[in-house]
């Protein structure tokens, strides 16, 4: 039987270190401990730790004196796990009457001052203190688990693919699908920036050809811009057709400018230095700029003056016959 | 011709000839080695001095001696002229002899010219064949087994054992239990007959049952101060949950306290079966001679299952899990992750084993530093990551557990798992040819350096004959470690650890220790 002056120390499951229910008064209290006695030289000797060809080392429990403070630290890490029912006796002599506690450590979780270390229960209902660590037991996790892997005596290897694809499939499309979702929240809140359906609205107009008599022009207030839309006579339309390009400033043949030669849209901005011409006037039967003296001729090309380009041609398509709508 | 000694009946350090044959080869013991060199010429100066290319050396003094036994020449074992070789040495290793009794029962010895023995009787049961009322009857029987049997009482054994100058010792572990006894070769017989007592007819008094339940209880108790034992208990309670083999071998202490004689005795009768032993044995050893005394001790050694109730081994499932038992009293932490490993008949073991031997293992009492082999001992040792680690393979019959356990203060847990994690990335991933060919030395150097007695050549007798169902010689190791390549390392190691969900148990102050889901993400990498 061996001596050992040692501190050990108790811990509950709470893992909270606690010291003994036994009091340490400034001094180590001698703890006389059983040791299993080593015959190495010959005779009968026994492994019991469960590995293989390892050697029980008998554990030293040292000795960290530090006067008057009980330190929870053990240097050769050593643990004694008692239960209230067994053991710590005779391992530690339990002193009942008094209990000095430093009064700067607080009272550590679990730990009533009178009679030590508490019993705690477990839901498991495995009643009493954990004795060892082989008195741990695993809880049952069979809600959680998969199929494949319910039979505990089934590897669990041959569904291990299986399972991952599925996992990474699900993780993946809804990755994608997140991804997405979120692509169209944030363009739905940006493009509430963008222009809104009124605006929108005014950026096409639809007009009724039929209002427009031969000849005749008629503005329409266009993306706040005159819009010129123009009934022409076959007389201007053949003229308009016939003019040698190359008297033109800005060349461009009639048909290029027009889809339906009868209807000549342009924007009635002077090119020069946008005035708004005025319709059915000039020296070319066309449009004429009192600003600055442009001259258009009735496909609205430049023919005279300082402004340098044709005006300009905006997109429109014909529904039917009876209506254009430009923008 | 020369021999160097002082003239008296001394042990001969170097023995000179000019005559090849005169030295019988075969009569060498391990430790002697020849050296012939052809082609020598003159050896023997006018002034005496030992003449030997490229100068002569006066092996009266100190500095020439040494001077002599460093020259190059004489150290460099040219192979063609060197008698032995490793190749040679490996191939002419002794060879394990096996018979099998009318029961079933399995006698293997390997002939040494020791002049002690080692001779055991390998079992397989253990804990993986216990159910949860009675795990821990195997340990339990096992404080029982040499406290005296029907014919000798606790004294007589302990006299007859140690009159013999033997040692009598036995083991448990999860899958085999083993009694085996060292001695000399000439008491082989007695051996024999002791050992069969002890396992056939062990008397297993009640107040030896009682006497050793505290003893249990207390063991139990101090075992609780080895954490490294703690922390592995408590990765194969995790790892194998809802399976045999969660269980420890030391068994839970309710059932300590519980056992009665007629638990021990079912247990034995269930499981101490004649086709499930092996009477292993190594050393100065006659095999027909082991034979003999086997038929005379081991024949009534029962091979019928009562109701036919044959224990099988099912397959254990494997569980990526954790469990975190902290402590921040506790200095050190102690943390073990795993991944699912190869049985041990698995051709898989020999590349997961030269894995293991890559990353090795590190102490702080190495004193390599920044030069150790191991890229991740390096970082330890740079890092002062670790007080230390070591990477381990535990086999069992059907599979394994692979993984890596370290010890280290509580604020470099996540670093060192980090870096651990990350060396088996590499091991998957970018492992080179030097690497491989580092691993397959020490794993080789390890194999054999392991056999340096007839108790580790009879323990490695018995394990395999139970695992393999013969002993597997140096030559093939050899053979099987030569075939792993980096390509052939990389497949097995992914197959094994990449993206595989590792089972971590820890136990001490391990706040720091990641959440699951992180090192779940660490056994992969998104640049592979």
């Amino acid at each position: 039987m061996k001596k050992i002056d040692a501190l050990i120390v108790v811990t509950d499951q709470g893992g909270c270190a606690l010291t003994p229910g036994g009091p340490i008064i400034g001094k180590w209290r001698q703890a006389r401990l059983d040791v299993i006695s080593r015959v190495p030289s010959s005779g009968i000797t026994r492994s019991p730790s469960s590995y293989a060809n390892c050697s029980h080392a008998l554990k030293m429990l040292s000795v960290v004196a530090r006067a008057g403070t009980v330190s929870p630290y053990l240097r050769a890490a050593c643990l004694a796990v008692a239960g209230p029912l067994s053991a710590v006796s005779p391992a530690a002599v339990v002193k009942k009457d008094t209990v000095l506690l430093d009064a700067n450590k607080p009272l550590l979780c679990g730990h009533c001052a009178r009679t030590g270390p508490t019993v705690s229960s477990r839901l498991n209902a495995v009643a009493g203190v954990r004795f060892a660590h082989t008195d741990i037991r695993v809880p049952d996790f069979s809600v959680y688990r998969r199929p494949e892997v319910m039979d505990p005596k089934k590897s669990a290897q041959d569904s291990s693919d299986a399972r991952k694809v599925f996992s990474y499939l699900m993780t993946g499309s809804t990755a994608v699908l997140g991804v997405y979702a979120a692509k169209t929240v944030v363009t739905q809140f940006i493009s509430s920036m963008s222009a809104s359906a009124d605006v929108l609205a005014l950026s096409k107009i639809e007009i009724k050809l039929s209002d427009i008599p031969e000849g005749k022009n008629m503005t329409f207030k266009w993306r706040g811009k005159p819009l010129f839309v123009r009934h022409r006579t076959e007389k201007e339309i053949a003229t308009e057709a016939s003019v040698n390009l190359s008297e033109l400033r800005d060349p461009q043949h009639d048909k290029d400018r027009v889809t339906n030669p009868k209807w000549v849209i342009v924007i009635g901005v002077c090119t020069h230095l946008g005035c708004v011409p005025i319709a059915n006037a000039g020296e070319y039967g066309g449009y004429y700029c009192p600003c600055h003296g442009s001259h258009y001729d009735a496909s609205g090309r430049i023919r005279k003056g300082p402004a340098p380009l044709n005006l300009e041609v905006p997109y429109y398509e014909f529904p039917d016959d009876e209506t254009v709508i430009v923008g | 011709m020369g021999i160097f000694s002082n003239g008296q009946n001394e042990m001969t350090y170097l023995f000179w000839t000019t005559r090849r044959d005169s030295i019988n080869n075969h009569s060498l013991r391990k430790e002697q080695m020849t050296n012939h060199y052809a082609k020598s010429g003159t050896f023997r100066t006018k002034l005496n001095q030992m003449l030997f290319p490229p100068r002569c050396y006066g092996l009266w003094a100190e500095d020439e001696k040494n001077a002599f036994v460093g020259e190059p020449v004489l150290l460099s074992l040219r192979r063609s002229q060197a008698t032995v070789s490793y190749a040679q040495s490996i191939l002419g290793a002794s060879e394990a002899q096996l018979s099998t009794l009318d029961n079933g029962l399995r006698i293997a010895s390997e002939e040494t010219d020791h002049a002690t023995c080692t001779v055991g009787l390998w079992i397989s049961v253990g804990s993986r064949y216990e159910s949860e009322k009675n795990n821990g009857a195997g340990f339990f029987l096992e404080h029982l087994a040499f406290k005296g049997t029907k014919k000798h009482s606790q004294s007589a054994l302990e006299q007859a054992v140690e009159s013999m100058g033997a040692h009598l010792s036995t083991y448990t572990s999860r899958e085999h239990t083993a009694y085996y006894m060292k001695t000399l070769a000439k008491d082989l017989p007695k051996a024999v007959e002791l050992l069969s007592e002890v396992v056939q007819s062990s008397s297993l008094s009640e107040a030896e049952i009682e006497q050793q339940r505290g003893v249990v209880l207390r063991e139990l108790e101090e075992v609780e101060g080895s954490l490294s034992d703690v922390c592995l208990d408590l990765l194969h309670s995790t790892a194998f949950q809802g399976t045999p083999l969660s269980h420890s071998v030391l068994g839970p202490s309710e059932n300590a306290r519980t056992f009665t004689r007629q638990h021990l005795v079912e247990y034995i009768n269930s499981h101490y079966k004649a086709p499930r032993m092996v009477l292993a044995a190594a050393g100065g050893v006659n095999h027909a001679d082991l034979v003999g005394l086997a038929k005379q001790y081991f024949s009534g050694v029962s091979f019928e299952y009562q109701g036919d109730a044959v224990p099988v081994l099912h397959p254990c499932r494997f569980t990526g899990s954790e469990i975190r038992y902290r402590d921040d009293a506790m200095p050190l932490a102690h943390v073990a992750i795993a991944v699912e490993g190869a049985g041990a008949a698995n051709p898989d073991v020999v590349p997961l084993m030269v894995a293991n031997a890559i990353i090795g293992s590190y102490d702080l009492t190495f004193g390599g530093g920044m030069n150790l082999s191991s890229p991740l001992a390096r970082r330890a040792a740079e890092l002062s990551l670790c007080n230390s680690y070591e990477a381990f393979h535990t086999t069992y019959s059907d599979t394994g557990l692979m993984g890596i356990y370290f010890v280290t203060d509580k604020h470099k847990i996540e670093d060192m798992m980090h870096w651990a994690q990350n060396a088996w990335m590499n091991v998957c991933t970018t492992v080179t040819e030097s690497d491989v060919a580092r691993g397959k030395n020490a794993l080789k150097a390890s194999l054999i350096g392991q056999l340096n007695g007839t108790t580790p050549i009879c323990d490695d007798i018995g394990r395999h004959i139970l695992n393999y169902g013969r002993r597997i010689p140096l030559a093939e190791w050899d053979a099987r470690i030569d075939a792993v390549t980096p390509k052939v390392l990389r497949d097995v190691c992914i197959k094994y650890i990449y993206d595989k969900c590792p089972a971590v148990s820890a136990v001490g102050p391990i706040e720091q220790l990641p959440d699951y889901n992180r090192m779940r993400s660490a056994m992969y990498w998104l640049r592979f």
